[in-house]
């Protein structure tokens, strides 16, 4: 029974917690403050997926990125950055926004296409996370260039802020994947990169991906220190993202941690995983979940009892219900909006394309003006 | 005075400068303006630059604030934005436009979008240097003139100077503009032409055409190196020419061409791009959309040609000159609706 899709199939990656949730070495010095945050934030992050699917079913979003299987990844790492903090995702680490409290009205909104402009008028009095994200990229590995530069930019200036990004194992094999790591190494940047290595790029498997052993390895080619974790070990994601930021931090430059996990859904609801992946795969990695391994350790630290389950889950039950009706009593955008925030200052083309769109709406001819004066 | 004439603006001495000296200057006058500003690109260190458009700097400013990078253009660009995303003023160089190509992805991706995508939330205020254009006897991908492919882009500003008190002017508003900003350097004026540029700060609108030249029989639309082309054949036709440098080739500054075409009811577009597609198809199509009924005769294009930017024995057939030019004129006054 095969349940990993990479060429070298062995768990050769840093591992605090047995699947069962025991610990198999002492695990890294975390309070119990960020154990519970970790754990609400696992929760959160779930309840946000599943209203999200439902909400997707029923047409109220056309399309949504899941994190189930795989949310050890943002959340191990997100904790590891501090108040301050930069932090470059895609649209897979939600959980990671969900962990500085990032506010779940605005993700629905967002989700539902409303403009970011009439988001922030209608729900402006939710409060950015201690921790600065950058919007959610959808294009592929482009916000690791991003990243890298915006980590340049503090170590020019003699600032001790990190700068973290992330990307798939697929978007190791894009351009920008190379070159981000390139600048980062050379320039020593305080950036730490993350690799969800969640064995599918969409329906390709890792070993067609590259023929590499690992991704991390990827970064040798750069000077960039790398390392390789259990990504459904949320204490070991955490342990080797604090090294990477504290070395960061200390103006010791870049690092590359792969996380190996498993992407438990599809890719997102326009995907259909069963074509190309079989269920036992599936099964095995369920077993694995990293919720149900790091609810197991938080049980027998007794930081967890069934009361204090119950109660984050119903809490994150209530908070996911009142984002939606937040994001739902939004009103629609404005389609004058579509011309915001391109360019500073006006233009005698985007004061005549948004009188033609007034002119459509209002049912008139639009195509009308003749000298090019008629709209002004 | 014509808008957008730096020189007559500004009370102060002078210094004899051509585009690449002006270039130069401008960096350096606004470095030493704003502690943000910094240059990144390859070659930029001490050799200052493969045109020494930075020279001296590396030495004045020091590696950080001149950064000499690994070759990769996209490389550039990104790391360009995600430091202006981070509030640095930021001025990076792709050597020469036919290079830009590994770096369209981070263009359209993240630097004209990131500030939309934000809901206005960022800010990327970046002067990207673009050298451009033939007529320099290069190899392959050095001599491309492809501002179409940013023009056609929402979210980006194209900005193109054609004298050297123009470049200083336009330059210097561009670093300092909150905006992303394609700013184009003719390579063919670079040297050789020179003028009397205000050594005081200046900066000129980045967003407005130039009328070089009033006249009142025809207008010729052009930019960049083709200017001078365009006043040769305004001296050699028998018509009342009248001559606008576009300056900023997104956002067009549609009112100066429409009001300008309507008076003269002819056009002439003069641009070295390729034709099909080029800035000229835009701007006759707007001539066509908005001054028909004034028109006396067909709008026409003197360009460069639908090929790929040939070897340096062709690259003059290929180039639109003078004549080209001239022969466009004459044929839009032969013509009578």
């Amino acid at each position: 029974m095969s349940y990993w899709t990479e060429v070298r199939p062995r768990e050769d990656f840093y591992r605090v917690l047995d699947p069962d949730g025991s610990p198999i070495r002492d695990p890294p010095d975390v309070d119990e403050g960020t154990l519970r945050r970790m754990y609400w934030a696992f929760v959160r992050s779930r309840a946000f997926d599943e209203k999200a699917l439902r909400l997707q079913r029923r047409g109220e979003i056309s399309i949504h990125a899941a994190s189930v299987g795989e949310e050890a990844v943002p959340i191990g790492t997100a904790a590891a950055l501090e108040p301050g903090d930069w932090c470059f995702p895609t649209y897979r680490q939600t959980a990671a926004m969900v962990y500085w409290d990032a506010s779940l009205a605005k993700a629905f909104a967002g989700l539902m296409g409303t403009e970011p402009e009439t988001t922030a008028e209608h729900l402006d009095e939710e409060g950015e996370p201690a921790v600065n994200f950058s919007p959610p990229y959808v294009p592929l590995t482009v916000n690791v260039t991003n990243a890298v530069g915006s980590a340049m930019a503090d170590r020019f200036n003699d600032r001790d802020t990190v700068t973290m990004s992330y990307v798939g194992d697929g978007s190791t094999s894009e351009g920008d994947f190379h070159e981000a790591l390139n600048f980062a190494g050379v320039f020593e940047a305080p950036a730490v990169t993350i690799c969800h290595n969640n064995q599918w790029a969409i329906s390709v498997p890792t070993h067609r991906q590259t023929a590499a052993e690992t991704f991390a390895q990827k970064a040798e080619a750069h000077g960039v220190p790398h390392d390789r974790v259990d990504g459904n070990d949320v204490l070991a994601v955490y342990e080797k993202t604090r090294e990477a930021v504290d070395r960061a931090r200390g103006g010791e430059g870049p690092t590359l941690l792969e996380c190996v996990t498993y992407r438990m859904v599809d890719h997102n609801t326009a995907d259909e995983d069963s074509v190309y992946r079989d269920e036992t795969e599936l099964e095995r990695w369920a077993e694995l979940d990293p919720v149900d391994r790091f609810e197991a350790y938080l049980r027998a630290e007794g930081v967890l009892d069934d009361e204090a389950a119950s109660r984050v889950a119903e809490e994150a039950e209530a908070a996911v219900d009142e984002a939606v009706a937040a994001a739902r009593a939004v009103p629609e955008s404005d389609p004058q909006r579509m011309f915001d925030h391109h360019l500073h200052g006006e233009s005698w083309t985007e004061r005549h394309q948004r009188a033609e769109l007034r002119r459509e709406l209002a049912g008139e001819n639009p195509f009308v003006d003749f000298d090019g004066e008629g709209f002004e | 005075m014509s808008r957008g004439d730096a020189a007559a603006d500004v009370a102060s001495d002078t210094e004899s400068w051509n585009v690449v000296e002006a270039v130069r200057e401008t960096l350096g006058q606004e470095m030493r303006r704003d502690d943000s500003v910094r240059l990144l690109g390859y070659d930029m260190g001490p050799i200052g630059g493969v045109y020494r458009a930075t020279e001296g700097l590396y030495e004045e400013f020091g590696a950080d604030r001149v950064i000499d990078t690994p070759l990769s253009e996209g490389g550039i660009l990104g790391t360009a934005v995600g430091m202006a995303v981070r509030g640095e003023r930021v001025v990076p160089e792709i050597q020469f436009m036919g290079f830009f190509y590994p770096a369209f992805g981070q263009f359209m991706y993240s630097l004209v979008k990131l500030h939309e995508r934000s809901g206005g939330g960022l800010e990327l205020p970046m002067t990207v240097r673009v050298p451009y254009g033939g007529g320099i006897k290069s190899s392959e991908y050095h001599s491309e003139s492809t501002e179409t492919y940013f023009a056609h882009t929402p979210g980006v500003r194209v900005v193109c100077p054609s004298t050297p008190a123009q470049t200083k002017g336009l330059l210097a508003a561009s670093i300092r503009h909150p905006d992303p900003v394609m700013f184009l350097e003719p390579k063919k004026i670079y040297r050789g032409e020179r003028e009397a540029v205000p050594t005081d700060e200046y900066v000129l609108p980045i967003d407005e055409a130039r009328v070089v030249r009033e006249g009142e029989d025809v207008t010729v639309l052009t930019w960049g190196a083709m200017l001078r082309h365009a006043e040769t054949a305004a001296d050699r036709v028998d018509a009342d020419v009248e001559i606008i440098d576009l300056v900023s080739l997104s956002p067009l500054d549609v009112e100066t061409v429409l009001d300008s075409v309507k008076r003269t009811g002819r056009c002439v577009v003069l641009h070295e791009a390729r034709r099909t597609l080029g800035l000229g198809a835009e701007l006759s199509a707007l001539v066509n959309e908005y001054a028909l009924d004034h028109l006396h005769a067909p709008i026409k294009r003197a360009t460069g040609f639908d090929v790929h930017f040939p070897g340096h024995q062709t690259e003059d057939a290929y180039l639109p000159d003078a004549e080209r030019a001239e022969h466009a004129i004459k044929a839009v006054m032969s013509y009578e609706f």
